[in-house]
């Protein structure tokens, strides 16, 4: 088998540029609408912008990926067939999608466009991914990220389907494309807007030294003075029961799975995916040069070197292998 | 770590773009000095410029919803009041003048703090303002939505606010880059020639360089 594909992020044209000229094999990216499930203010791509970002990615021999990957909604599916038309005429290399009607319509309306599964549509076993496989024609899928590397390995040995996983960034610990934390607390999702934790109901509150962040009418961590800050999601909020404040399901912190490689490789999986869509340029080029960097000398027998930089960008200034090594599922 | 150690160990190129930050940050001191209406129209100029050299990321600003955000860097005498929308405008004024959210008349709906050399580098897209913020060494208060719209829009140009003001200076500009380019040579080569100097006077100029650098308190005046 080759080394592993590097599947990298981009919000705007400006991240593409960085994420290709340090070393991606793929960029990922939405259009700028709820199509995607990254829909933040200011952030993804025109269709002029697709257009760019395919000239400038082909001409230096990377991928483009679009990620359609939110559900589109009864009575409207309009936005989410245009973006998968407009993507098969834009010449992108693949269309990352999640729900069944949208895998139908595009296999049916584009044969020769490359479908790939979308982590949203949270397809943890083999029989799932097989029907996708065998009805729609998906070539690869990207993996939730509540698996081993064991249950990976065994779910490899029993697909002839390509598997993507995540291997840095924000983690969702939670079973993606069914996740309502969001919905619950603001009426909007990352599963139907594209949005989790949205923007527009987040507020950050100085507390003397200390910041509240809350999300609609929920206050979901208070952080002392000198304590890391992370992303007001209520997966990773800090709740008081019992008068004790704790995390519920998850701490504050990032996805680093590196020091996995040769696990990884033996699993037989064929793409790594660094989360980050919507996060700035510099920690694109910085994560992306790091991840090339590591694949290239793990590629080649050497150690894997360390980079510093990847620690000064992550949520809650923490990282972990995330379900990949949870001795205790 | 002593000051003087801080900017020995740097690069040149470290050290370049620290003494460039720092100059920027003393040409704002200037700025309260300039009158009202000089200023006013110092900064619709930049404006102006900034349009010009970005138009996708102004043209997204004037088509935004009216909306005023406050952009205080900690560590200088001024802030800045960015007001998005069809009128689009970007004034200074001094921080702390008015109560948090009241600034010149106007109300802020966002407010955006942290050092200047941060907020610049935040500017350029040097640093992740993600980062940033898990760090603690920016504070966001108010509309998040318009910050998030307004960072994103920013990222997604190639910015260099020096450069980009000095577009339209006739030679200034064309020396700016050549400028860049050999300042970490020039910056060494002082290095070379002051290691022939006394010790008092190599000090001296140590203490030059940090004090611009930033890493250093200025003298009281």
């Amino acid at each position: 088998m080759d080394g592993f594909e590097l599947i990298c992020p981009a919000g705007t044209p400006a991240a593409l540029r960085a994420a290709v000229d340090a070393g991606a094999d793929a960029v990922y990216l939405g259009f700028r609408d709820e199509t995607n499930a990254r829909n933040f203010p200011g952030l993804n791509f025109t269709r002029e912008d697709v257009a760019e970002a395919v000239a400038y990615a082909h001409a230096r021999k990377v991928e483009v990926f679009v990620a359609i990957n939110t559900y589109p909604q009864a009575g409207g599916l309009g936005p989410w067939r245009r973006a998968v038309d407009d993507a098969a005429r834009l010449k992108v290399d693949a269309v990352i999608l999640a729900d069944l009607g949208l895998l139908d319509y595009a296999a049916g309306r584009h044969p020769d466009l490359r479908l790939h599964l979308s982590v949203q549509a949270s397809a943890a076993n083999a029989d799932a991914i097989q029907l996708y496989r065998e009805a729609f024609g998906v070539r690869r899928v990207v993996l939730p990220r509540v698996l081993t590397v064991p249950e990976i390995a065994r779910l490899n040995a029993q697909v002839d389907v390509e598997t993507e996983v995540f291997v840095f960034g924000g983690l969702c610990p939670m079973a993606e494309g069914r996740c309502s934390l969001s919905s619950y607390a603001t009426g909007l999702s990352p599963n139907k807007q594209g949005v989790c934790s949205p923007a527009s109901h987040v507020r950050y509150e100085p507390r003397g030294a200390a910041l509240a962040s809350t999300l609609g009418d929920f206050t979901i961590n208070v952080f002392g003075a000198d304590e890391p800050a992370g992303y007001p999601t209520l997966c990773k909020g800090r709740f008081v029961a019992r008068d004790t404040p704790a995390y519920l399901f998850e701490e504050p912190t990032s996805l680093n799975a590196m020091d996995l490689l040769p696990d990884l490789k033996a699993a037989g999986v064929r793409a790594l995916k660094i989360e980050g869509r919507q996060r700035g340029k510099a920690y694109i080029g910085a994560v992306v040069r790091a991840y090339r960097e590591a694949l290239d000398a793990f590629a080649a027998g050497r150690p894997v070197p360390r980079s510093a930089d990847l620690q000064a960008m992550v949520e809650g200034g923490a990282q972990t292998t995330g379900a990949y090594k949870r001795a205790w599922r | 770590m002593r000051d003087s150690d801080a900017t020995a160990h740097a690069t040149a190129d470290e050290r370049a773009r620290r003494i460039e930050t720092q100059l920027s940050r003393a040409g704002l001191g200037l700025v309260p000095r300039m009158g009202r209406r000089v200023s006013d129209r110092l900064f619709d100029r930049l404006l102006h410029l900034l349009t010009i050299r970005h138009p996708r990321a102004f043209t997204a600003f004037r088509a935004m919803p009216d909306a005023c955000l406050l952009i205080e860097p900690v560590d200088t005498p001024m802030a800045f009041l960015l007001r998005v929308g069809p009128n689009l405008s970007l004034r200074a004024l001094r921080r702390g003048a008015a109560a948090p959210g009241d600034v010149g008349g106007v109300t802020a709906d966002a407010v955006v703090r942290g050092p200047y050399a941060q907020l610049l580098d935040l500017l350029e897209g040097r640093i992740d303002g993600d980062a940033l913020f898990f760090r603690r060494e920016l504070t966001i208060v108010g509309d998040t939505a318009l910050i998030l719209a307004l960072r994103n829009t920013l990222d997604g140009e190639e910015m260099d606010l020096l450069a980009d003001a000095m577009s339209f200076a006739g030679p200034l500009a064309h020396a700016l880059p050549v400028l860049r380019r050999n300042a970490g040579s020039i910056l060494d080569r002082l290095d070379a020639a002051r290691r022939l100097l006394p010790s008092p006077l190599r000090r001296g100029l140590a203490r030059v360089e940090a004090r611009l650098s930033g890493l250093a308190p200025a003298p009281e005046a």
